[in-house]
Protein backbone atom coordinates (compact mmCIF):
# COMPACT_ATOMS: atom_id res chain seq x y z
CA UNK A 1 0.00 0.00 0.00
CA UNK A 2 1.29 3.41 -0.91
CA UNK A 3 -0.99 5.30 1.43
CA UNK A 4 -2.46 3.87 4.55
CA UNK A 5 -4.49 5.81 7.04
CA UNK A 6 -5.94 4.26 10.14
CA UNK A 7 -8.18 6.02 12.63
CA UNK A 8 -6.86 9.42 11.67
CA UNK A 9 -8.24 12.31 13.70
CA UNK A 10 -7.23 15.93 13.57
CA UNK A 11 -8.68 18.45 15.98
CA UNK A 12 -7.92 22.12 15.96
CA UNK A 13 -8.12 24.21 19.07
CA UNK A 14 -8.95 27.77 18.33
CA UNK A 15 -9.72 30.46 20.81
CA UNK A 16 -13.09 32.05 20.63
CA UNK A 17 -13.17 35.79 20.38
CA UNK A 18 -16.14 38.10 20.65
CA UNK A 19 -16.32 40.87 18.11
CA UNK A 20 -14.83 44.29 18.78
CA UNK A 21 -12.18 45.74 21.04
CA UNK A 22 -13.89 44.64 24.22
CA UNK A 23 -13.99 41.13 22.86
CA UNK A 24 -10.27 41.29 22.17
CA UNK A 25 -9.52 42.38 25.70
CA UNK A 26 -11.79 39.74 27.14
CA UNK A 27 -10.19 37.02 25.07
CA UNK A 28 -6.77 38.28 26.13
CA UNK A 29 -7.58 37.98 29.82
CA UNK A 30 -9.71 34.88 29.87
CA UNK A 31 -9.35 32.84 26.76
CA UNK A 32 -12.06 30.40 25.85
CA UNK A 33 -10.88 27.50 23.79
CA UNK A 34 -12.94 25.57 21.37
CA UNK A 35 -12.14 22.27 19.73
CA UNK A 36 -12.98 21.83 16.10
CA UNK A 37 -13.00 18.28 14.88
CA UNK A 38 -11.79 18.69 11.33
CA UNK A 39 -11.24 15.00 10.75
CA UNK A 40 -12.49 12.20 12.92
CA UNK A 41 -11.54 8.57 12.83
CA UNK A 42 -10.91 8.13 9.15
CA UNK A 43 -9.34 4.98 7.73
CA UNK A 44 -8.50 4.01 4.16
CA UNK A 45 -5.73 2.63 2.04
CA UNK A 46 -4.65 3.48 -1.47
CA UNK A 47 -2.54 1.29 -3.70
CA UNK A 48 0.17 2.17 -6.19
CA UNK A 49 -1.01 3.94 -9.33
CA UNK A 50 -4.54 4.56 -8.11
CA UNK A 51 -6.28 7.80 -8.90
CA UNK A 52 -8.74 8.50 -6.13
CA UNK A 53 -11.28 11.28 -5.90
CA UNK A 54 -11.71 12.82 -2.51
CA UNK A 55 -15.08 14.49 -2.23
CA UNK A 56 -16.91 16.50 0.35
CA UNK A 57 -18.46 19.93 0.78
CA UNK A 58 -16.49 22.92 2.04
CA UNK A 59 -15.12 22.31 5.50
CA UNK A 60 -15.58 18.56 5.27
CA UNK A 61 -11.96 17.93 6.17
CA UNK A 62 -10.51 17.16 2.74
CA UNK A 63 -7.69 19.65 2.83
CA UNK A 64 -6.90 18.77 6.43
CA UNK A 65 -6.55 15.12 5.47
CA UNK A 66 -4.32 15.95 2.53
CA UNK A 67 -2.19 18.12 4.79
CA UNK A 68 -1.83 15.27 7.27
CA UNK A 69 -0.86 12.96 4.42
CA UNK A 70 1.74 15.32 3.01
CA UNK A 71 3.25 16.13 6.38
CA UNK A 72 2.04 19.67 6.97
CA UNK A 73 -0.03 18.77 10.00
CA UNK A 74 0.49 16.57 13.02
CA UNK A 75 -2.41 14.18 13.40
CA UNK A 76 -4.17 14.44 16.76
CA UNK A 77 -4.42 10.68 16.81
CA UNK A 78 -4.26 7.74 14.48
CA UNK A 79 -1.61 6.43 12.16
CA UNK A 80 -0.67 7.75 8.75
CA UNK A 81 1.84 6.13 6.49
CA UNK A 82 2.78 7.26 3.00
CA UNK A 83 5.38 5.31 1.04
CA UNK A 84 6.35 3.75 4.35
CA UNK A 85 7.17 7.11 5.91
CA UNK A 86 5.48 9.00 8.69
CA UNK A 87 4.63 12.20 6.83
CA UNK A 88 4.94 14.78 9.60
CA UNK A 89 8.56 13.87 10.18
CA UNK A 90 9.11 15.42 6.75
CA UNK A 91 12.04 13.21 5.97
CA UNK A 92 13.81 14.57 2.89
CA UNK A 93 13.70 11.20 1.12
CA UNK A 94 9.94 11.26 1.65
CA UNK A 95 9.52 14.86 0.50
CA UNK A 96 11.41 14.11 -2.70
CA UNK A 97 8.75 11.57 -3.68
CA UNK A 98 5.58 13.49 -2.98
CA UNK A 99 3.95 16.75 -3.89
CA UNK A 100 0.96 18.70 -2.69
CA UNK A 101 -0.63 21.13 -5.10
CA UNK A 102 -3.05 23.61 -3.61
CA UNK A 103 -5.01 25.54 -6.18
CA UNK A 104 -4.95 28.71 -4.14
CA UNK A 105 -1.33 28.68 -3.03
CA UNK A 106 1.66 29.64 -5.05
CA UNK A 107 5.29 28.77 -4.81
CA UNK A 108 6.64 30.32 -7.99
CA UNK A 109 8.74 33.46 -7.58
CA UNK A 110 6.23 36.13 -8.46
CA UNK A 111 8.58 38.59 -10.14
CA UNK A 112 10.75 36.16 -12.04
CA UNK A 113 10.28 34.17 -15.23
CA UNK A 114 8.77 30.75 -14.60
CA UNK A 115 11.90 28.87 -15.62
CA UNK A 116 13.93 30.40 -12.76
CA UNK A 117 11.64 28.80 -10.19
CA UNK A 118 11.70 25.52 -12.07
CA UNK A 119 15.49 25.51 -12.12
CA UNK A 120 15.54 26.17 -8.40
CA UNK A 121 13.22 23.19 -7.96
CA UNK A 122 15.69 21.11 -9.94
CA UNK A 123 18.44 21.99 -7.49
CA UNK A 124 16.29 21.63 -4.38
CA UNK A 125 15.15 18.18 -5.44
CA UNK A 126 18.62 17.34 -6.78
CA UNK A 127 17.33 16.17 -10.14
CA UNK A 128 20.05 15.08 -12.55
CA UNK A 129 20.54 17.18 -15.69
CA UNK A 130 19.52 14.34 -17.92
CA UNK A 131 16.32 13.54 -16.09
CA UNK A 132 15.48 17.23 -15.73
CA UNK A 133 15.75 17.84 -19.46
CA UNK A 134 13.60 14.85 -20.25
CA UNK A 135 10.87 15.58 -17.69
CA UNK A 136 10.83 19.26 -18.49
CA UNK A 137 10.25 18.69 -22.19
CA UNK A 138 7.67 15.99 -21.51
CA UNK A 139 5.72 18.04 -19.01
CA UNK A 140 5.86 21.32 -20.90
CA UNK A 141 4.55 19.50 -23.94
CA UNK A 142 1.76 17.83 -22.01
CA UNK A 143 0.78 21.09 -20.35
CA UNK A 144 1.36 23.14 -23.52
CA UNK A 145 3.36 25.80 -21.76
CA UNK A 146 6.70 25.74 -23.58
CA UNK A 147 6.32 29.37 -24.60
CA UNK A 148 5.36 30.52 -21.11
CA UNK A 149 8.55 29.47 -19.38
CA UNK A 150 10.35 32.73 -20.04
CA UNK A 151 7.42 34.92 -18.98
CA UNK A 152 7.33 36.60 -15.57
CA UNK A 153 4.93 34.78 -13.28
CA UNK A 154 2.97 37.94 -12.48
CA UNK A 155 2.20 38.43 -16.15
CA UNK A 156 0.53 35.04 -16.56
CA UNK A 157 -3.21 34.52 -16.56
CA UNK A 158 -4.71 32.43 -13.77
CA UNK A 159 -4.97 29.34 -15.94
CA UNK A 160 -1.47 29.70 -17.28
CA UNK A 161 -0.11 30.23 -13.79
CA UNK A 162 -1.94 27.20 -12.50
CA UNK A 163 -0.31 25.06 -15.15
CA UNK A 164 3.10 26.50 -14.33
CA UNK A 165 2.51 25.90 -10.62
CA UNK A 166 1.69 22.33 -11.47
CA UNK A 167 4.87 22.02 -13.49
CA UNK A 168 6.91 23.32 -10.55
CA UNK A 169 5.15 20.93 -8.20
CA UNK A 170 5.79 17.82 -10.26
CA UNK A 171 9.10 18.49 -12.00
CA UNK A 172 10.63 15.97 -9.60
CA UNK A 173 8.03 13.43 -10.83
CA UNK A 174 6.59 12.55 -7.44
CA UNK A 175 5.32 9.02 -6.91
CA UNK A 176 2.50 10.36 -4.80
CA UNK A 177 0.62 13.46 -5.80
CA UNK A 178 -1.99 15.26 -3.72
CA UNK A 179 -4.07 17.69 -5.72
CA UNK A 180 -6.28 20.07 -3.80
CA UNK A 181 -8.73 21.82 -6.10
CA UNK A 182 -6.37 21.89 -9.06
CA UNK A 183 -9.00 23.24 -11.44
CA UNK A 184 -10.37 25.97 -9.21
CA UNK A 185 -11.06 29.22 -11.03
CA UNK A 186 -10.27 27.80 -14.46
CA UNK A 187 -12.52 27.98 -17.48
CA UNK A 188 -14.14 24.87 -18.92
CA UNK A 189 -11.59 24.36 -21.67
CA UNK A 190 -8.67 24.72 -19.31
CA UNK A 191 -10.32 22.41 -16.78
CA UNK A 192 -10.63 19.76 -19.41
CA UNK A 193 -7.02 20.13 -20.46
CA UNK A 194 -5.81 19.92 -16.90
CA UNK A 195 -7.93 16.83 -16.34
CA UNK A 196 -6.41 15.17 -19.37
CA UNK A 197 -3.00 16.06 -18.08
CA UNK A 198 -3.64 14.53 -14.67
CA UNK A 199 -4.86 11.34 -16.30
CA UNK A 200 -1.84 11.22 -18.54
CA UNK A 201 0.54 11.87 -15.66
CA UNK A 202 -1.07 9.09 -13.66
CA UNK A 203 -0.60 6.62 -16.50
CA UNK A 204 2.77 7.74 -17.73
CA UNK A 205 4.53 7.87 -14.36
CA UNK A 206 2.44 5.24 -12.57
CA UNK A 207 1.84 7.87 -9.93
CA UNK A 208 -0.61 7.52 -7.08
CA UNK A 209 -2.90 10.52 -7.09
CA UNK A 210 -5.42 11.82 -4.61
CA UNK A 211 -7.56 14.61 -5.89
CA UNK A 212 -10.13 16.87 -4.32
CA UNK A 213 -12.43 18.98 -6.39
CA UNK A 214 -15.65 20.85 -6.25
CA UNK A 215 -16.31 20.01 -9.84
CA UNK A 216 -17.87 16.58 -10.06
CA UNK A 217 -16.89 16.58 -13.72
CA UNK A 218 -13.27 16.34 -12.62
CA UNK A 219 -13.99 13.36 -10.45
CA UNK A 220 -16.23 11.65 -12.97
CA UNK A 221 -13.67 12.01 -15.70
CA UNK A 222 -10.68 10.93 -13.65
CA UNK A 223 -11.50 8.68 -10.78
CA UNK A 224 -12.92 5.20 -10.66
CA UNK A 225 -12.74 5.20 -6.93
CA UNK A 226 -14.02 7.91 -4.64
CA UNK A 227 -13.78 8.62 -0.95
CA UNK A 228 -16.50 10.82 0.40
CA UNK A 229 -16.25 12.63 3.69
CA UNK A 230 -18.43 15.13 5.46
CA UNK A 231 -18.07 16.76 8.86
CA UNK A 232 -14.77 14.98 9.21
CA UNK A 233 -16.16 11.46 8.98
CA UNK A 234 -15.95 8.98 6.15
CA UNK A 235 -19.24 8.35 4.37
CA UNK A 236 -18.25 6.23 1.43
CA UNK A 237 -15.19 4.54 0.02
CA UNK A 238 -15.52 2.55 -3.16
CA UNK A 239 -16.18 2.60 -6.87
CA UNK A 240 -18.00 5.61 -8.20
CA UNK A 241 -20.30 3.34 -10.23
CA UNK A 242 -21.25 1.37 -7.11
CA UNK A 243 -22.07 4.58 -5.35
CA UNK A 244 -24.56 5.43 -8.05
CA UNK A 245 -26.07 1.95 -7.90
CA UNK A 246 -26.28 1.97 -4.14
CA UNK A 247 -27.53 5.45 -3.49
CA UNK A 248 -29.39 6.05 -6.68
CA UNK A 249 -30.95 2.82 -7.91
CA UNK A 250 -33.05 4.75 -10.39
CA UNK A 251 -32.93 6.46 -13.75
CA UNK A 252 -34.22 9.79 -14.85
CA UNK A 253 -36.77 9.90 -17.68
CA UNK A 254 -37.06 13.22 -19.44
CA UNK A 255 -40.11 13.73 -21.62
CA UNK A 256 -41.05 16.56 -23.91
CA UNK A 257 -44.83 16.52 -24.34
CA UNK A 258 -46.81 17.41 -27.42
CA UNK A 259 -49.94 18.47 -25.61
CA UNK A 260 -50.70 19.51 -22.09
CA UNK A 261 -51.79 16.72 -19.75
CA UNK A 262 -52.93 16.67 -16.17
CA UNK A 263 -49.94 15.79 -14.01
CA UNK A 264 -52.20 13.81 -11.68
CA UNK A 265 -52.49 11.18 -14.37
CA UNK A 266 -48.76 10.61 -14.11
CA UNK A 267 -48.66 10.14 -10.39
CA UNK A 268 -49.38 6.42 -10.29
CA UNK A 269 -46.65 5.79 -12.87
CA UNK A 270 -43.70 7.05 -10.91
CA UNK A 271 -42.32 9.96 -8.93
CA UNK A 272 -42.60 13.29 -10.74
CA UNK A 273 -39.51 15.34 -10.11
CA UNK A 274 -40.39 18.29 -12.25
CA UNK A 275 -43.23 19.31 -14.48
CA UNK A 276 -43.65 22.45 -16.45
CA UNK A 277 -45.31 22.00 -19.76
CA UNK A 278 -43.92 20.78 -22.09
CA UNK A 279 -41.07 19.43 -19.97
CA UNK A 280 -41.55 16.52 -17.64
CA UNK A 281 -38.94 14.78 -15.50
CA UNK A 282 -39.60 11.49 -13.77
CA UNK A 283 -37.63 9.35 -11.42
CA UNK A 284 -38.05 5.65 -12.06
CA UNK A 285 -36.58 2.76 -10.19
CA UNK A 286 -34.12 0.60 -12.10
CA UNK A 287 -36.45 -2.40 -12.49
CA UNK A 288 -39.52 -0.46 -13.64
CA UNK A 289 -37.76 1.52 -16.28
CA UNK A 290 -38.94 -0.50 -19.27
CA UNK A 291 -42.52 -0.70 -18.11
CA UNK A 292 -42.82 2.99 -17.38
CA UNK A 293 -41.20 4.07 -20.60
CA UNK A 294 -43.56 1.93 -22.69
CA UNK A 295 -46.58 3.25 -20.84
CA UNK A 296 -45.57 6.83 -21.40
CA UNK A 297 -45.03 6.26 -25.07
CA UNK A 298 -48.37 4.43 -25.31
CA UNK A 299 -50.62 6.74 -23.40
CA UNK A 300 -49.24 10.24 -23.71
CA UNK A 301 -48.54 12.56 -26.60
CA UNK A 302 -44.75 12.42 -26.52
CA UNK A 303 -42.52 14.44 -28.75
CA UNK A 304 -39.24 13.26 -27.30
CA UNK A 305 -38.11 10.96 -24.52
CA UNK A 306 -34.69 10.30 -22.99
CA UNK A 307 -33.50 8.01 -20.22
CA UNK A 308 -30.50 9.18 -18.25
CA UNK A 309 -28.35 8.19 -15.33
CA UNK A 310 -28.93 10.34 -12.30
CA UNK A 311 -26.71 13.37 -12.07
CA UNK A 312 -23.67 12.44 -10.01
CA UNK A 313 -23.78 15.71 -8.14
CA UNK A 314 -27.37 14.95 -7.19
CA UNK A 315 -26.35 11.51 -5.93
CA UNK A 316 -23.64 12.92 -3.75
CA UNK A 317 -25.93 15.58 -2.41
CA UNK A 318 -28.27 12.78 -1.41
CA UNK A 319 -25.49 10.95 0.36
CA UNK A 320 -24.83 14.06 2.40
CA UNK A 321 -28.46 14.71 3.26
CA UNK A 322 -28.98 11.10 4.24
CA UNK A 323 -26.16 11.48 6.72
CA UNK A 324 -27.81 14.47 8.33
CA UNK A 325 -31.02 12.55 8.95
CA UNK B 1 25.10 24.00 -2.49
CA UNK B 2 24.00 25.07 -5.95
CA UNK B 3 20.44 25.54 -4.71
CA UNK B 4 21.54 28.19 -2.26
CA UNK B 5 23.53 29.87 -4.99
CA UNK B 6 20.42 29.90 -7.21
CA UNK B 7 18.34 31.39 -4.40
CA UNK B 8 20.91 34.18 -4.10
CA UNK B 9 20.77 34.80 -7.85
CA UNK B 10 16.95 34.77 -7.85
CA UNK B 11 16.92 37.22 -4.97
CA UNK B 12 19.19 39.52 -6.93
CA UNK B 13 16.89 39.33 -9.98
CA UNK B 14 13.84 39.92 -7.84
CA UNK B 15 15.26 43.08 -6.31
CA UNK B 16 16.08 44.38 -9.76
CA UNK B 17 12.49 44.05 -10.89
CA UNK B 18 11.75 46.72 -8.31
CA UNK B 19 14.62 48.96 -9.34
CA UNK B 20 12.90 52.20 -8.50
CA UNK B 21 11.90 51.31 -4.97
CA UNK B 22 15.32 49.90 -4.36
CA UNK B 23 16.97 53.04 -5.70
CA UNK B 24 14.74 55.09 -3.38
CA UNK B 25 15.74 52.95 -0.44
CA UNK B 26 19.40 53.53 -1.27
CA UNK B 27 18.78 57.24 -1.73
CA UNK B 28 17.30 57.36 1.75
CA UNK B 29 20.47 55.77 3.08
CA UNK B 30 22.64 58.27 1.24
CA UNK B 31 20.71 61.19 2.71
CA UNK B 32 20.96 59.73 6.17
CA UNK B 33 24.67 59.29 5.71
CA UNK B 34 25.12 62.83 4.43
CA UNK B 35 23.17 64.29 7.36
CA UNK B 36 25.25 62.51 9.95
CA UNK B 37 28.41 63.12 8.00
CA UNK B 38 28.00 66.88 7.86
CA UNK B 39 26.82 67.00 11.45
CA UNK B 40 29.99 65.40 12.74
CA UNK B 41 32.19 67.23 10.25
CA UNK B 42 30.99 70.53 11.71
CA UNK B 43 31.00 69.32 15.34
CA UNK B 44 34.60 68.22 15.20
CA UNK B 45 36.79 70.75 13.45
CA UNK B 46 40.03 69.56 11.89
CA UNK B 47 42.87 68.93 14.35
CA UNK B 48 40.54 68.79 17.34
CA UNK B 49 39.27 65.83 19.30
CA UNK B 50 35.78 65.26 20.70
CA UNK B 51 34.77 62.28 22.89
CA UNK B 52 38.14 60.78 22.02
CA UNK B 53 37.50 60.97 18.28
CA UNK B 54 39.41 63.07 15.82
CA UNK B 55 37.52 64.29 12.78
CA UNK B 56 38.99 61.65 10.52
CA UNK B 57 38.23 58.82 12.96
CA UNK B 58 34.66 60.01 13.43
CA UNK B 59 34.01 60.44 9.73
CA UNK B 60 35.51 57.04 9.05
CA UNK B 61 33.15 55.67 11.69
CA UNK B 62 30.14 57.36 10.11
CA UNK B 63 30.95 56.22 6.59
CA UNK B 64 31.81 52.79 7.98
CA UNK B 65 28.38 52.40 9.57
CA UNK B 66 26.77 53.22 6.24
CA UNK B 67 28.75 50.49 4.52
CA UNK B 68 28.28 47.97 7.34
CA UNK B 69 24.55 48.64 7.35
CA UNK B 70 24.49 47.31 3.81
CA UNK B 71 26.56 44.30 4.83
CA UNK B 72 24.99 43.44 8.15
CA UNK B 73 21.64 45.20 8.54
CA UNK B 74 20.18 44.29 5.15
CA UNK B 75 17.90 41.31 5.43
CA UNK B 76 14.95 39.43 4.02
CA UNK B 77 13.95 37.74 7.25
CA UNK B 78 10.75 39.78 7.36
CA UNK B 79 9.53 37.47 4.61
CA UNK B 80 9.33 34.71 7.23
CA UNK B 81 6.42 36.53 8.87
CA UNK B 82 4.73 37.23 5.56
CA UNK B 83 5.22 33.62 4.55
CA UNK B 84 3.62 32.34 7.71
CA UNK B 85 0.65 34.66 7.44
CA UNK B 86 -0.04 34.03 3.78
CA UNK B 87 0.23 30.26 4.25
CA UNK B 88 2.89 30.07 1.57
CA UNK B 89 5.20 28.62 4.18
CA UNK B 90 3.46 25.31 3.46
CA UNK B 91 5.05 25.05 0.04
CA UNK B 92 8.46 25.58 1.59
CA UNK B 93 7.88 23.04 4.32
CA UNK B 94 7.16 20.38 1.72
CA UNK B 95 10.47 20.88 -0.02
CA UNK B 96 13.55 18.89 0.89
CA UNK B 97 15.46 21.97 1.94
CA UNK B 98 16.75 23.49 5.15
CA UNK B 99 14.44 26.39 5.93
CA UNK B 100 17.01 28.49 7.71
CA UNK B 101 19.45 27.84 4.89
CA UNK B 102 16.81 29.01 2.46
CA UNK B 103 16.22 32.28 4.26
CA UNK B 104 19.88 32.83 4.94
CA UNK B 105 20.58 32.47 1.22
CA UNK B 106 17.90 35.09 0.55
CA UNK B 107 19.59 37.31 3.11
CA UNK B 108 22.92 36.94 1.35
CA UNK B 109 21.30 37.81 -1.99
CA UNK B 110 19.80 40.93 -0.49
CA UNK B 111 23.10 41.86 1.12
CA UNK B 112 25.04 41.48 -2.12
CA UNK B 113 22.77 43.91 -3.93
CA UNK B 114 22.96 46.38 -1.07
CA UNK B 115 26.71 46.07 -0.83
CA UNK B 116 27.25 46.74 -4.51
CA UNK B 117 25.07 49.82 -4.37
CA UNK B 118 26.75 50.98 -1.21
CA UNK B 119 30.18 50.66 -2.83
CA UNK B 120 29.12 52.81 -5.75
CA UNK B 121 27.65 55.42 -3.41
CA UNK B 122 30.75 55.52 -1.27
CA UNK B 123 32.96 55.81 -4.31
CA UNK B 124 30.98 58.84 -5.46
CA UNK B 125 31.15 60.26 -1.96
CA UNK B 126 34.94 59.96 -1.83
CA UNK B 127 35.17 61.55 -5.18
CA UNK B 128 32.96 64.54 -4.28
CA UNK B 129 33.77 65.17 -0.62
CA UNK B 130 37.28 63.79 -0.32
CA UNK B 131 36.82 63.02 3.37
CA UNK B 132 39.84 62.58 5.61
CA UNK B 133 39.52 58.84 6.05
CA UNK B 134 41.43 56.63 8.39
CA UNK B 135 42.80 53.64 6.49
CA UNK B 136 43.66 50.63 8.56
CA UNK B 137 46.82 49.03 7.23
CA UNK B 138 47.60 46.63 10.05
CA UNK B 139 46.61 43.12 9.05
CA UNK B 140 45.55 41.94 12.54
CA UNK B 141 42.68 44.41 13.08
CA UNK B 142 41.61 43.86 9.47
CA UNK B 143 41.42 40.14 10.05
CA UNK B 144 39.38 40.60 13.21
CA UNK B 145 37.26 43.15 11.37
CA UNK B 146 36.23 40.47 8.87
CA UNK B 147 35.53 37.97 11.65
CA UNK B 148 33.34 40.45 13.54
CA UNK B 149 31.43 41.28 10.36
CA UNK B 150 30.62 37.60 9.86
CA UNK B 151 29.48 37.34 13.46
CA UNK B 152 27.35 40.45 13.00
CA UNK B 153 25.68 38.92 9.95
CA UNK B 154 24.80 35.78 11.88
CA UNK B 155 23.62 37.77 14.88
CA UNK B 156 21.34 39.94 12.80
CA UNK B 157 19.98 36.91 10.98
CA UNK B 158 18.98 35.39 14.35
CA UNK B 159 17.33 38.60 15.53
CA UNK B 160 15.54 39.13 12.22
CA UNK B 161 14.30 35.53 12.05
CA UNK B 162 12.98 35.70 15.57
CA UNK B 163 11.10 38.88 14.67
CA UNK B 164 9.73 37.14 11.58
CA UNK B 165 8.52 34.20 13.61
CA UNK B 166 6.21 36.51 15.53
CA UNK B 167 4.03 35.71 12.53
CA UNK B 168 3.21 32.35 14.12
CA UNK B 169 1.39 34.14 16.91
CA UNK B 170 0.28 37.43 15.44
CA UNK B 171 -0.44 38.76 11.99
CA UNK B 172 1.16 42.06 12.98
CA UNK B 173 4.77 41.38 12.19
CA UNK B 174 5.55 44.83 10.91
CA UNK B 175 4.95 46.90 14.03
CA UNK B 176 7.50 45.09 16.24
CA UNK B 177 9.95 45.00 13.38
CA UNK B 178 9.65 48.71 12.82
CA UNK B 179 10.25 49.52 16.47
CA UNK B 180 13.14 47.10 16.55
CA UNK B 181 14.60 48.56 13.41
CA UNK B 182 14.83 51.95 15.10
CA UNK B 183 16.11 50.51 18.38
CA UNK B 184 18.67 48.36 16.65
CA UNK B 185 19.86 51.30 14.61
CA UNK B 186 20.31 53.33 17.73
CA UNK B 187 21.89 50.70 19.98
CA UNK B 188 24.05 49.33 17.21
CA UNK B 189 25.64 52.76 16.89
CA UNK B 190 24.35 53.90 13.53
CA UNK B 191 24.15 57.55 14.58
CA UNK B 192 27.24 57.86 16.77
CA UNK B 193 29.81 55.62 18.40
CA UNK B 194 28.34 54.07 21.53
CA UNK B 195 31.35 54.90 23.75
CA UNK B 196 30.09 58.47 23.77
CA UNK B 197 27.56 57.27 26.35
CA UNK B 198 28.49 57.57 30.03
CA UNK B 199 30.57 54.61 31.16
CA UNK B 200 27.84 52.79 33.21
CA UNK B 201 25.36 52.90 30.36
CA UNK B 202 28.00 51.89 27.87
CA UNK B 203 28.92 48.91 30.04
CA UNK B 204 25.34 47.70 30.10
CA UNK B 205 25.00 48.21 26.34
CA UNK B 206 28.02 46.05 25.78
CA UNK B 207 26.19 43.10 27.25
CA UNK B 208 23.41 43.43 24.67
CA UNK B 209 23.76 41.93 21.20
CA UNK B 210 23.21 45.20 19.35
CA UNK B 211 26.65 46.85 19.64
CA UNK B 212 28.14 43.82 17.91
CA UNK B 213 26.23 44.59 14.75
CA UNK B 214 27.97 47.84 13.80
CA UNK B 215 29.80 49.55 16.61
CA UNK B 216 32.08 46.71 17.61
CA UNK B 217 33.32 45.76 14.12
CA UNK B 218 34.05 49.39 13.38
CA UNK B 219 35.97 49.88 16.61
CA UNK B 220 38.01 46.86 15.63
CA UNK B 221 38.66 48.38 12.24
CA UNK B 222 39.68 51.70 13.73
CA UNK B 223 42.20 49.83 15.86
CA UNK B 224 40.90 51.34 19.07
CA UNK B 225 40.45 48.10 20.94
CA UNK B 226 43.07 46.09 22.76
CA UNK B 227 43.36 42.38 22.09
CA UNK B 228 41.57 41.36 25.34
CA UNK B 229 38.75 43.80 24.46
CA UNK B 230 38.44 42.28 20.99
CA UNK B 231 38.34 38.76 22.38
CA UNK B 232 35.82 39.74 25.02
CA UNK B 233 33.57 41.29 22.37
CA UNK B 234 33.86 38.28 20.13
CA UNK B 235 33.02 35.98 23.04
CA UNK B 236 29.94 37.98 23.94
CA UNK B 237 28.66 37.97 20.36
CA UNK B 238 29.34 34.26 19.99
CA UNK B 239 27.42 33.59 23.20
CA UNK B 240 24.57 35.69 21.84
CA UNK B 241 24.61 33.86 18.52
CA UNK B 242 24.48 30.49 20.23
CA UNK B 243 21.71 31.43 22.63
CA UNK B 244 19.65 33.18 19.97
CA UNK B 245 20.05 30.23 17.60
CA UNK B 246 18.88 27.96 20.36
CA UNK B 247 15.88 30.17 21.06
CA UNK B 248 15.23 30.46 17.34
CA UNK B 249 15.07 26.69 16.90
CA UNK B 250 12.81 26.34 19.94
CA UNK B 251 10.49 29.09 18.76
CA UNK B 252 10.47 27.62 15.26
CA UNK B 253 9.47 24.21 16.57
CA UNK B 254 6.80 25.60 18.82
CA UNK B 255 5.54 27.85 16.07
CA UNK B 256 5.46 25.06 13.52
CA UNK B 257 3.37 22.93 15.81
CA UNK B 258 0.86 25.75 15.94
CA UNK B 259 1.08 26.49 12.28
CA UNK B 260 -2.05 25.07 10.81
CA UNK B 261 -1.64 26.52 7.36
CA UNK B 262 -4.12 29.37 7.33
CA UNK B 263 -6.32 30.29 4.43
CA UNK B 264 -7.32 27.37 2.31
Amino acid sequence: MVISVSNLSKYYTTHKKDAGLLGSIKSFIARKYETIKAVENISFTIGEGELVGFIGPNGAGKTTTLKCLSGLLYPTSGRVSVLGFTPYERNHTFLKQISLVMGQKNQLWWDLPVIESIQLQKEIYSITDEKYKKTLSELTELLEIADLLSVQVKKLSLGQRMKCELLAAIIHTPRVLFLDEPTIGLDVVMQKKLREFIKEYNKHYMATIMLTSHYMKDVEALCKRVIIINHGTLLYDGQLSDLVKKHAPYKIIKVILDKYIDPKKLAPLSEVLYFSYPELVLRVSQKNIGKVATKILDKFPVENITIEDPDIEQVIREVFTKQKR
Amino acid sequence: MRKYFLIIVNMWDEIFTYRLSFAMWRLRNVFQLLTIYFLWASLIPKQSVLFGYSQSLMLTYVIGTSFLSAVILSTRTYEIGDNINSGNLSALLLKPINYFGYWFAKDIGDKLVNISFSLVELFLLFFLLRPPLFLQTDIVPLLFFIITICLGILLYFCIGSLLGMIGFWSPEVWAPRFIFFILIGFFAGILFPLDIFPKPIFNILQLLPFPYLLFFPLKVYLGQLSMPEILKGISISVIWIFSLTYIMVLVWRKGLRMYTAYGN
